[in-house]
């Protein structure tokens, strides 16, 4: 069963430029594919996507970025919420994230966890799917 | 037959003897008028230049080529190169290019301002405003590069700023090597690197 949440706030525009950093970037001069590694950090307006490397996927024709592949320990944050899994992918045409393995989403006080999240940055809107559990913090 | 016809016969019985004459005429002067090259006439070198040439031993247009084990071909290039005095096996170089066309296919070429080789270290250094272009769609720009003739390995000395399809970006140092894993040649940058993709201008030409 799924569940449908708000995710990160404010509207996000998706078509603003990203920047990436890392301790490293390989490009493969065979098949042109380029990987980052080392706390590498996708930075696009108020969204952080945090993780151990990052592979880049081209379209067709190698002009633009199709997605980005974010795996070990990737963290998400847009305005006050913040979602942890153990891969994301980033399709930056469409503001797409899917995040897949143990999502642990924290939202304020509650927390939800599922095996897979589906955040769309533009609209705000996160579909969690896969064994979504809700963990209330009793208030002290 | 009317004054106009007897005489038209006569004009082409005349036209067929003057037009071949004439003809004939043209093509002479083609070749007894033709300026005549005098080879004795001496080459353009001054004197000075010749005896500076042969003092220091400089070489206009040099290239040099090498390859390594896993079959990348370099070849290095440069406006003209003279040998270093004090170190006999090091050339000084102006307007050095090199070449490394990759056993994977692609090439990647490296231009600096100047230059210098040295055989016995098997090694190049590419000094000022030294330029990386890749089949590959990378333009990358820094100080100083240092090549080896025999290895796959090109290391820049400091930080670079580039574009390529991935965008525009900028790291601390970067380096041209076989990947260990996959055996590819690979474009490696280190130390703190930062990149900016736009999506509405995603070759980040500015």
């Amino acid at each position: 069963q799924g569940a449908s949440v708000a995710f990160g706030g404010i509207r996000q525009d998706t078509s603003k430029p990203v920047e990436l950093s890392a301790d490293a970037l390989s490009v493969d001069q065979d098949n042109n594919t380029a990987v980052f590694t080392g706390n590498v950090v996708i930075g696009q307006g108020e969204m952080r996507l945090g993780a151990q490397q990052v592979r880049v996927v081209y379209n067709q024709d190698q002009s633009r970025i199709r997605r980005l592949e974010a795996t070990g320990g990737v963290t998400l944050v847009s305005g006050p919420d913040a979602a942890e899994a153990e891969r994301a992918d980033y399709d930056i045409d469409s503001g797409v994230v899917v995040m897949s393995g143990n999502v642990l989403l924290t939202q304020g006080s509650n927390a939800l966890t599922s095996d897979e999240m589906t955040v769309n940055l533009n609209t705000g809107a996160a579909q969690m799917q896969g064994r979504v559990k809700t963990i209330l913090q009793q208030q002290e | 037959m009317s004054r106009r016809d007897r005489y038209y016969p006569r004009l082409i019985a005349w036209l067929r003897i003057a037009l071949p004459i004439a003809a004939l005429g043209l093509l002479s002067t083609l070749f007894l008028l033709s300026r005549d090259i005098d080879p004795t006439q001496s080459i353009p070198f001054s004197q000075g230049e010749i005896e500076e040439r042969v003092r220091e031993q400089r070489v206009t247009a040099p290239n040099f080529a090498g390859s390594t084990e896993r079959g990348d071909f370099i070849s290095l290039t440069a406006s003209s190169a003279k040998l270093d005095p004090e170190d006999g096996d090091r050339f000084l170089a102006e307007n050095l290019s090199a070449k490394i066309d990759l056993s994977g296919g692609a090439s990647v070429e490296f231009n600096a301002n100047q230059g210098e080789v040295n055989t016995s270290l098997q090694q190049a250094r590419l000094i000022g405003g030294a330029v990386v272009t890749s089949s590959t769609g990378y333009r990358i720009t820094t100080e100083e590069l240092t090549t080896s003739l025999n290895v796959l390995n090109v290391t820049s000395t400091g930080p670079i700023q580039g574009t390529g399809p991935l965008g525009s970006f900028s790291a601390g140092r970067m380096q041209l090597e076989s990947d260990s894993t996959s055996g590819h040649a690979r474009l490696l940058f280190t130390n703190r690197v930062k990149l900016i993709y736009d999506p509405q201008n995603p070759g980040g030409k500015p």
